[in-house]
């Protein structure tokens, strides 16, 4: 099993490493030209560009608790990413890796007080894995995350844990950056098409420890493909989804150099009426408040965090400090990614996913 | 010490022919006693029954009290490792082996210690005259001095009873006058019984007692009164 | 000195007296019988752990394998299978026997999805610095072992043969696999580009869910795979490979067990030799008191001491030829069974112990029969004369030789033993002591029919032996066995090549062959080639072939199918047919089976069959059973036309060019260089170089047997002379009269000279009898039941011919150096008795 995840792990890291720009490319990847999106095609695969992926996060709670247990709240993380290999594009054979399907889920429970998570990867081919290209669709051996109808279902059965959840929007699609197309660093070519479907209203079953839970909750769906995002100094980025109670939606980003400074960011603010704003880079900060050190990796991470977004100021705080994901291996792809309360003051103003990649050292390949 | 009782002996052949017929003889403890014959009468078939190396068809054959016929081969064996001593015509001394080591044999088959052999195999030599050529090998030594190992060899280890067929058979008059009163000698100063096979009357003149075989049996002869 | 250490000096000092080279050679005999049984156990138990290492390396921890016919089965089995619930993990693979440019050898290539194969076969992900090498078309991960033996580093470049045309292919890193197998690995759609196996796969690896019944799981599988693909757990495979190759092993043994066999004879005629040379000694120890049975312990102890020293060098004797062997010949010792494994020989102390014991035991065992006799002679006469002469035994022809010889007859008639003639080895064991335990009365019977001759020595020789056959049988006994086996291996062998080099002269009517690629299954030629072939000038007939395998029989190894143009007259001109021929049905087309297939099934003209082939399952009727020394699991052979109208594959892997009349072969060469090019990739042979090959190899197969017959009649040589000896021994005295009455030395040389060479003549002629008896068995037992294949007799009578004369010579020189050495003494110590 660890051979396994260290070879999917190596690989992930390769595909991520080459999405930044200079990487060697054997083939030409369609450039992020904004265009308005396109529904319901743009909700499935683009084959052509180097990196895509769905990624859903949310809170979950447990309604019907066990006897004398208090209603819990887990934090939910789902993420599906197509790699375009850039190798084997001639091939006639069916086994061709010209797409790379992976996964990565995640349950955070703070009963354990760290993230179960597991992995899975696969060539696209033979219906085994495949991310379709009329709608979103895709499936990895038994997990999957389609839309049916206007509802996003998805399905993971893991090593420790499974769920199967239905996600219905409450509000509508939300395009990021120039209406899809967002930009992630000062050149053209860094920008990718990218929409979130906030608000998400989160119903099904939790498995774990073979002991089934009926939840529900909130989440938040992102959608993104890009064929070069990362400047070659990037060394990661900061990112926050936030559901308000009240049904506003904040998506804020930052992306750091090697010095650690923020060179870009950028966000889209949608309040409870409806109106959005989109935030350019000046108007983003990302300020730490509370570091957490990891106990495995020793790496620092900032988890607890001020969001500046233009007007709006909230307090992130996780759930609990150790939602790392330590990837065995230690190749890279060490990151933070956990269930964050968001508050204003005192008062508890929303819930979301707050990210914090590249704390661990440069990404190597 | 030594008795027979009616022994016949026969071979099958071809031909068959009878070796002893109903032949008796008592040998007291002490004695010398010779068997004299013709060729072919039976001695040294007689000398074997004694010895236990062969088993007579009837009869009985009783040493020191012990009554062979009733044992098995290995019993004889090791009742003749024990109490029964031999000189050969043909002297059947190993020659890979030293004079010393010769004598030592019979003592060895019996266990004893490397130390007391030393000593016994010392004495023994010095008594035969043989005592400097103890680590001399048998094909350096004359037939005479061969004999003389043979008679220390019968009697190192002090057996009741010492068998000589023919012990002079091999050797010129002079010598066989010699190893005959050595014989005699050791054999009185051992206090054993023994029983010479000859066919030389003159040899068994020296015997206490000497008896004759025939092709009929056993016939005792006058003792003649040798001196002592 | 101690009382023990004196008695076995005196009983053992003076075994070895004058006796140094006859004891070297039973010490020898001994140690070439434990080095042969050894080596080969060495080998075998090194190879088979190998193949098992090999095994765990290439299956991993895959629960069950799916595996089809050589040229893979459809790959939608996979989609499929993988959908299973109980299974977790579906590996597939491609499996590609890759020749190398410049390398006769093949590499085996596996293509693997890195995905899937990293949690069944792990040993399979190369070590990469570009992790995309992973997936990239053109890389190729190589074994350390691999590596070494094409002598690249990754970076390097090495070429592959894909069809006719040279393939380069990177090197992009080493797999982490630590043992010896030689291999290659690279993604599984770059496999399948590059050697064009688009649809097809080798295997599919499962991995299945914890707790899931195997056998069900495959029960199920099987309901979904087609037919000619199976579903089995990676040992049951291994099995296959290791019993092919058990025959040819058991042979092997079956040879060391000869070897110890005759050492056992000679240990025993030297022992013989040495006891009567002591007799006097012996006696008069007996006489002072040693009794029987520590007799018979102290001379046993003798034996047992030579058999420790023999088995002792035949254990370094045996390692060293194990590592040659492995070296020279490879983990199958030449065979072809375990294709690129070279193991490393790892002693078992107690294997090495067992083949110690096995010595010593053989060795105790000959030394005891002289040393009983021994002790039971009569000592009396022993100590009056210094020895009679020998205890003289029955002449009536005892019973065990009769129900030995009756029993080893019927024992020929009894069918195999789990693939082994067991019983056949039986009855020529049985036939051997039976003749040999027959001897005396032999001897005897033989000799009142000589009559005596008018010259004196002459004379006295013969009447000599014929009042003492059973002296003249113990003399005789290694001679016999010796010359039996000789005869036996001279005629089994002499068929073997008639029938082969007949065998050839058939199946070789064409005046060229072209192969595709002279080793390994990337090679083939694709219609367009087999179209330009065809067009080449001088070209008047071209038959094309393609190879395949199936499975004939659930569980059995697969088997070759031949798929190939026939013409009308060539199934009897080129097929030697041993069943049939039978015609076909219409709607099942004929299929011929070789000699080994038609053993596994029992099929026999007329009957049809159902065969599995290309993912369908066809009706066939068994044509006609026929001889096949090539292929030792078996061979059949289907017409190309029906192959490709049921399976759509119509490449084709050799060409048999039967060319215009007055064009030569080295003509053809020039045209076919000239026209194809890529020509060079393909191996072209004439049947003069393919017979001469196959008999070369062939004869290199049995140099071995030869080189033990040789060795085996030096050491009945040998047996003759001690037994001679020894009796020789015991006659001293008759031998000093002799003196006495005015006979000279030179006529009792001349006495003895006739007694070996009139004995020797009998065992000759009882070892011709046998030996012939033994090849029968061979030939239509031994060889049928272990290799399935049949021969037919043929006697090489001037090679035996040559070889009794020339053993007669021997015996009759051996005898007279026996005698001179013998009367050196003068004869008047001889009467004397002295010592």
């Amino acid at each position: 099993m660890s051979s396994r995840r260290r070879f999917i792990t190596t690989v992930v890291a390769t595909c991520f490493a080459a999405a930044r720009g200079g990487a060697r490319a054997e083939v030409t990847y369609p450039a992020v030209t904004p265009r308005p999106l396109d529904f319901p095609r743009d909700h499935g695969s683009h084959p052509q560009f180097r990196t895509e992926w769905w990624y859903i996060t949310g809170w979950l709670r447990d309604e019907a608790p066990s006897a004398g247990e208090a209603p819990r709240d887990l934090g939910v993380q789902v993420t599906f990413f197509r790699h375009r290999s850039g190798v084997a594009e001639d091939s006639t054979s069916q086994f061709a890796p010209r797409q790379l399907l992976f996964a990565h889920a995640a349950i955070a429970d703070p009963a354990l007080g760290r993230l179960r998570h597991d992995q899975r990867a696969a060539r696209e081919g033979f219906g085994l894995a495949q991310a379709s290209e009329a709608d979103t669709d895709v499936v990895i051996g038994d997990w999957s995350l389609r839309r049916a109808g206007t509802t996003y279902v998805a399905q993971v059965e893991a090593r420790d844990f499974a769920f199967a959840l239905d996600f219905e929007p409450r509000a509508p699609l939300l395009a990021q950056g120039d209406a899809g197309s967002s930009r992630k660093g000062p050149h053209p070519g860094e920008a990718s098409y990218y929409y979130s479907h906030p608000q998400l209203a989160a119903l099904g079953s939790v498995t774990i420890d073979e002991k089934t839970h009926a939840v529900r909750g909130r989440a938040w769906l992102d959608h993104e493909w890009a064929s070069e995002f990362l400047a070659p100094t990037a060394r990661g980025w900061d990112w926050t989804g936030i559901n308000f109670d009240d049904g506003a939606a904040l998506m804020a980003f930052v992306i750091r150099d090697t010095a650690g400074r923020a060179y870009w960011a950028g966000g889209t603010w949608r309040d409870a009426t409806g109106r959005v704003t989109t935030l350019r880079t000046e108007d983003v900060r990302f300020e730490p408040q509370r570091e957490w050190r990891s106990p495995r990796t020793g790496i620092g991470y900032p988890v607890a965090m001020r969001v500046v977004a233009g007007e709006l100021t909230v307090d992130l705080v996780p759930l609990f400090d150790d939602q790392e994901l330590d990837s065995r291996a230690s190749v890279g792809a060490i990151y933070w990614e956990g269930a964050v309360r968001a508050l204003r003051g005192d008062r508890r103003v929303g819930q979301g996913y707050l990210e914090l990649t590249g704390y661990g050292g440069r990404l190597r390949i | 010490m030594i008795r027979l009782d009616r022994v016949t002996r026969r071979y099958a052949g071809p031909p068959p022919r009878l070796a002893l017929a109903q032949v008796s003889l008592a040998v007291a403890e002490g004695e010398f006693v010779a068997i004299v014959g013709e060729s072919g009468t039976g001695k040294s078939t007689l000398l074997n029954l004694v010895a236990g190396l062969d088993l007579p068809d009837s009869g009985s054959v009783s040493v020191e009290g012990t009554e062979l016929t009733t044992l098995d081969d290995d019993a004889r064996t090791l009742f003749r490792r024990a109490h029964i001593g031999f000189v050969f015509q043909a002297f059947h001394v190993l020659a890979h082996l030293t004079v010393a080591q010769n004598v030592a044999l019979p003592l060895a088959l019996l266990g004893h210690d490397a130390g007391a052999t030393r000593a016994r195999v010392t004495a023994m030599l010095a008594a035969v005259g043989l005592d400097d050529r103890g680590a001399s090998m048998p094909h350096e030594l004359s037939g005479g001095e061969l004999q003389r190992t043979a008679i220390a060899r019968a009697l190192v280890h002090r057996p009741a009873v010492v068998l000589a067929d023919e012990p002079t058979g091999n050797l010129d008059p002079v010598n066989a006058d010699r190893i005959l009163a050595l014989l005699r000698e050791c054999v009185r100063a051992e206090g054993a019984t023994c029983l010479l096979v000859t066919h030389s009357h003159h040899a068994a003149a020296r015997a206490d007692r000497s008896v004759t075989l025939t092709g009929t049996g056993l016939r005792a002869v006058a003792v003649a009164s040798a001196p002592r | 000195m101690s009382a023990g250490a004196l008695l076995w000096r005196a009983v053992s000092g003076g075994a070895l007296a004058g006796q140094r080279g006859r004891v070297a050679l039973a010490v020898g005999a001994i140690a070439l019988g434990v080095a042969l049984g050894f080596a080969v156990t060495l080998v075998n138990a090194s190879a088979a752990d190998e193949l098992a290492a090999a095994l765990r390396t290439v299956a991993g921890t895959a629960d069950l394998q799916i595996r089809g016919p050589r040229n893979g089965f459809d790959e939608n089995v996979y989609g499929r299978v993988a959908r299973d619930p109980d299974v977790v993990t579906a590996s597939p693979i491609v499996e590609v026997e890759a020749r190398l440019e410049g390398h006769d050898e093949a590499l085996r290539i596996y293509g693997i999805d890195a995905f899937r194969a990293a949690a069944v076969t792990p040993a399979l992900i190369g070590i990469a610095p570009e992790p995309l090498d992973l997936l990239r078309p053109g890389r190729v991960f190589v074994s350390p072992a691999a590596a070494r033996a094409l002598a690249v580093a990754p970076g390097a470049t090495i070429e592959v043969q894909s069809g006719l045309a040279a393939l380069p292919l990177l090197v992009a890193g080493l797999l982490p696999a630590a043992d010896a197998q030689r291999f290659g690995v690279m993604d599984i759609a770059a496999v399948q580009d590059a050697f064009a196996r688009h649809g097809r796969l080798s295997r599919i690896d499962l991995r299945l869910r914890p707790g899931a019944p195997h056998a069900s799981v495959a029960a199920r599988l099987r309901a979904i795979l087609p037919p000619g693909v199976t579903v089995a757990t990676p040992a049951a495979h291994a099995d296959d490979t290791v019993r092919l190759s058990r025959a040819y092993r058991v042979n092997l043994d079956a040879l060391a067990l000869v070897a110890l066999f005759t050492g056992a004879l000679l240990v025993y005629a030297t022992q013989r030799l040495a006891v009567a040379r002591r007799r006097a000694s012996l006696a008069l120890v007996r006489a002072l008191g040693l009794t029987r049975r520590a007799l018979v312990g102290y001379l046993v102890a003798e034996g047992a001491l030579l058999g420790l020293v023999g088995a002792a060098f035949g254990l370094v004797a045996g390692y060293g030829m194990a590592t040659i062997a492995v070296h020279a010949l490879g983990g199958d010792l030449g065979a072809g069974y375990f294709r690129g494994v070279t193991p490393t020989l790892v002693v078992e102390v107690p294997v090495a112990l067992a083949f110690v014991l096995l010595g010593v035991a053989v060795s105790v065992l000959a030394s005891y029969l002289p040393a009983r006799e021994e002790a039971r002679t009569s000592l009396a006469a022993a100590l009056k004369a210094g020895g009679r002469g020998s205890v003289v035994h029955a002449q009536r022809l005892p019973h065990v030789a009769w129900i030995c010889v009756a029993a080893g007859v019927l024992a020929t008639a009894l069918p195999p033993v789990d693939d082994l003639p067991l019983a056949g080895f039986l009855a020529m064991a049985l036939l051997l002591t039976g003749t040999l335990a027959a001897l005396p009365w032999i001897a005897k019977t033989a000799l009142a029919a000589v009559a005596v001759p008018r010259n004196v020595p002459a004379a006295l020789a013969v009447t000599r032996l014929r009042a003492t056959p059973a002296e003249a049988a113990t003399s005789l006994a290694a001679i016999v066995a010796a010359v039996a086996l000789m005869v036996a291996m001279a005629i089994m062998v002499a068929s073997f090549r008639t029938s082969l080099t007949v065998w050839l002269d058939a199946v070789l009517p064409a005046d060229v062959y072209l192969r595709a690629g002279a080793a390994g299954d990337s090679g083939y030629l694709s219609v367009d080639a087999q179209r330009r072939i065809a067009a080449l000038p001088g070209v008047a007939r071209v038959a094309f072939t393609r190879w395949q395998s199936v499975e004939v029989a659930p569980g059995s190894p697969r088997v070759t199918l031949l798929a190939r143009d026939l013409a009308d007259d060539d199934v009897a001109r080129t097929l030697v047919l041993v069943a049939g021929p039978r015609p076909a049905a219409a709607e099942a087309p004929a299929l011929w089976v070789s000699e080994a297939v038609a053993d596994r099934t029992g099929w026999q003209p007329g009957d049809t069959v159902d065969l599995a082939l290309g993912g369908g399952s066809y009706r066939f009727t068994v044509a006609g059973i026929f001889r096949d020394y090539a292929r030792q699991h078996g061979a059949l052979i289907v017409e190309r036309r029906v192959y490709r109208r049921l399976t759509g594959d119509d490449v084709a892997n050799e060409a048999a060019i039967s060319l215009a009349p007055g064009d030569s072969a080295g003509t053809f060469a020039a045209t076919l260089a000239q026209r194809m090019p890529e020509a060079t990739r393909m191996a072209v042979t004439t049947p003069a170089a393919l017979r001469a090959l196959s008999l070369r190899i062939f004869d290199r197969t049995f140099a071995v047997t030869h080189a033990l017959l040789a060795v085996a009649i030096a050491i009945g040589l040998a047996g003759l002379s001690s037994a001679l000896a020894a009796s020789i021994v015991s006659r001293r005295r008759e031998f000093g009269a002799l003196r006495h009455l005015g006979m000279t030395r030179r006529q009792i040389a001349a006495m003895l000279v006739v007694e070996g060479t009139v004995s020797s003549a009998v065992g000759l002629v009882t070892g011709f009898a046998l030996g012939g008896a033994l090849a029968l068995i061979l030939i239509h037992v031994v060889n049928r039941q272990s290799f399935h294949w049949s021969m037919d007799l043929a006697i090489p009578y001037a090679l035996l011919a040559t070889l009794a004369a020339a053993l007669l010579a021997a015996a009759a020189a051996t005898s007279l150096a026996s005698a001179r050495q013998a009367l050196r003494h003068d004869a008047v110590s001889a009467v004397k008795d002295d010592w």
